[in-house]
């Protein structure tokens, strides 16, 4: 998919200053054995059986009322989203 | 008594100071300041809440930790109410719906918020020039740039314009822009303090943290904002530090100390910060430190690592701005359009380029190429400290490699702005506790020690300051 598609943003093209930053990546482990390992690291991440349980939180009254008034669009108190083209 | 914080305490007790006329002063200092470091004023807020405190220090009831103390915070944290832009234009009406859990723990302690704070938009940058409010000014020279992200934070800091701000820290953020305005700034353990509330940029590098001009108000205010949060499930329970340590303690002389050769042998390094660097380590062998000297990763591939990894997950991460539930919206055509038009309108160069780039190493043949070699390279870094942590105490480096630029040559030249970052965004892959001390040399020095080490950091700090 084209990087304009995949970030929706104009004219997405790959840049010269963050391709050197690639190019260091793929010159210092130049085969691809890196690829297949083992690379997640229990440092940074929540084991299963550490996970809480799921829980619904109620918004307070504030937060409702904040979360309405930072909505794009409204009209005659109504929330309007963009118009929905199905693309087939 | 190294504590501004307790200073303020005890001008509150005695009566020589009250807090509306504190919060007051520093009101009208940020709004005659030309630094620029601040984005939204919280004027009415602070003053209001400067009221309740006097009313409280007048009943002689017990201050808590933080009463009347005034403080700044970095655009990312929501705090409610407030405008929360991230310093972006896409967000720049953006209430915030509810507020960050440290916010609310700095709150409930008493402390008083008097300035949302000037920072690179999201956190992508380091000179904090990328910022829809324009550039933040460095603190000690206008002509300079104040480091970034977290400019306008160091910048209130140093100037004494809040006691403390509280910054942000994702590969330096914090750490870099304390150094080049002569300031301390603690990079926690990832995990420590939570990031509820605090806009993500790279998730698995993120990390809440204060800027202070006293290292005792650094470990006040990290014993406050620490702790296990159901909100954000990478946090962890941890002890306070306690005051003690700041103690002459004769055993400090025994840690032994760790330095990376390859950092200060670095081509990128100035010339006067290696020297600064070399005497410094020379002194701590006098009072009879061990030294050793350590290899680490080329200071081109720890940043690229960084960045590639940081750029996958901003790209993820922001890929709810899109104008449908909140933030500004360019309508189009279709759903299709509308995004496209409102992120390519609304969001800055900088934040564009590190958005595409991350989607790029996301996607299929750049994902083993690039993406898994980053990630394969973070273990290995994060290897490489677990060995070094085995034989030494504590590491020390410089901040930065260079003292801060003029305001708009990063721009010119972003290699040399990601570079800026070399000898800080290791530590972040690694999640290790970070400090910057404005000790040793012109931008600092960075104190890191193995996770959870803060107290061991915190004690060394106040070493260093004694010895230098």
């Amino acid at each position: 998919m084209p990087l304009e598609l995949l970030s929706n943003i104009r004219g997405a093209g790959p840049s010269p200053d963050v391709g050197k930053l690639f190019d260091i990546i793929k010159d210092a482990l130049p085969g691809n054995d890196s690829a297949d390992q083992e690379v997640i690291s229990g440092d940074i991440c929540v084991h299963l059986e550490s996970l809480r349980d799921d829980e619904v939180i109620e918004s307070s009254s504030v937060e409702k009322e904040i979360i309405k008034e930072n909505f794009p669009e409204r009209k005659n108190d109504y929330l309007v989203v963009s118009r929905v083209i199905e693309e087939v | 008594m190294d504590s501004e914080i307790l200073k303020i305490h005890e001008a509150y007790r005695k009566g020589s100071l009250n807090c509306s006329g504190l919060i007051a002063s520093r009101i009208g200092e940020l709004e005659k300041s030309n630094h620029n470091s601040v984005n939204y004023m919280l004027s009415d807020l602070a003053m209001e809440m400067a009221a309740e405190a006097d009313d409280r220090i007048k009943s002689g009831k017990e201050l808590r930790p933080l009463e009347g103390i005034p403080f700044g915070i970095k655009d990312v944290y929501m705090l409610q109410g407030t405008s929360s832009s991230g310093s972006s234009g896409i967000l720049k009406n953006y209430k915030a719906p509810y507020t960050a859990t440290a916010i609310v723990k700095l709150l409930d302690a008493g402390a008083i918020p008097v300035a949302r704070e000037n920072c690179d938009c999201f956190g992508h940058g380091s000179s904090n020039e990328n910022s829809y409010f324009g550039p933040a000014r460095n603190a000690l020279d206008k002509n300079l740039v104040p480091g970034g992200s977290s400019g306008g934070s160091a910048v209130n800091v140093a100037r004494g314009f809040t006691t403390f701000s509280i910054g942000g820290d994702t590969g330096g953020s914090i750490r870099q822009p304390s150094g080049y305005n002569k300031v301390y700034g603690l990079k926690p353990t990832y995990g420590r303090i939570s990031r509820f509330g605090l806009m993500a940029y790279a998730s698995s590098t993120d990390c809440v943290g204060p800027i202070s001009r006293s290292l005792e108000d650094i470990r006040l205010l990290i014993n406050i904002m620490s702790g296990k949060d159901s909100r954000d499930q990478t946090t962890f329970k941890s002890d306070a530090i306690p005051d003690e340590i700041f103690r002459n303690d004769p055993d400090l002389k025994k840690i032994r100390i760790g330095y990376y050769r390859n950092f200060i042998e670095s081509d990128n390094l100035d010339e006067n910060i290696r020297n600064d660097f070399i005497r410094l380590i020379g002194i701590l062998k006098e009072q009879g430190n061990a030294v050793e000297e350590l290899e680490f990763y080329d200071d081109t591939i720890l940043v690229s690592a960084y960045y590639v990894l940081a750029m996958a997950e901003t790209a993820s991460n922001l890929a709810r701005l899109d104008g449908s539930v909140y933030g500004e919206r360019v309508a189009g055509e279709s759903i299709r359009d509308q995004y496209a038009l409102t992120r390519s309108e609304n969001l800055t160069e900088e934040t564009r380029k590190r958005i595409v780039g991350g989607n790029q190493v996301l996607a299929h043949g750049y994902a083993e190429d690039i993406y898994q070699k980053a990630r394969y390279l973070r273990k290995m870094i994060t290897d490489s400290f677990n060995r070094d942590f085995r034989n030494v105490g504590i590491i020390l480096s410089p901040v930065t490699p260079n003292t801060p630029p003029l305001l708009g040559s990063s721009l010119k030249n972003p290699m040399v702005m990601y570079l800026s970052d070399a000898y800080t965004v290791g530590f972040s892959l690694g999640g290790l506790p970070a400090l910057t001390a404005p000790l040793g040399t012109d931008t600092g020095v960075q104190i890191t020690a193995e996770k959870n080490g803060e107290e061991r950091i915190l004690k060394f700090a106040k070493y260093l300051k004694e010895i230098l």
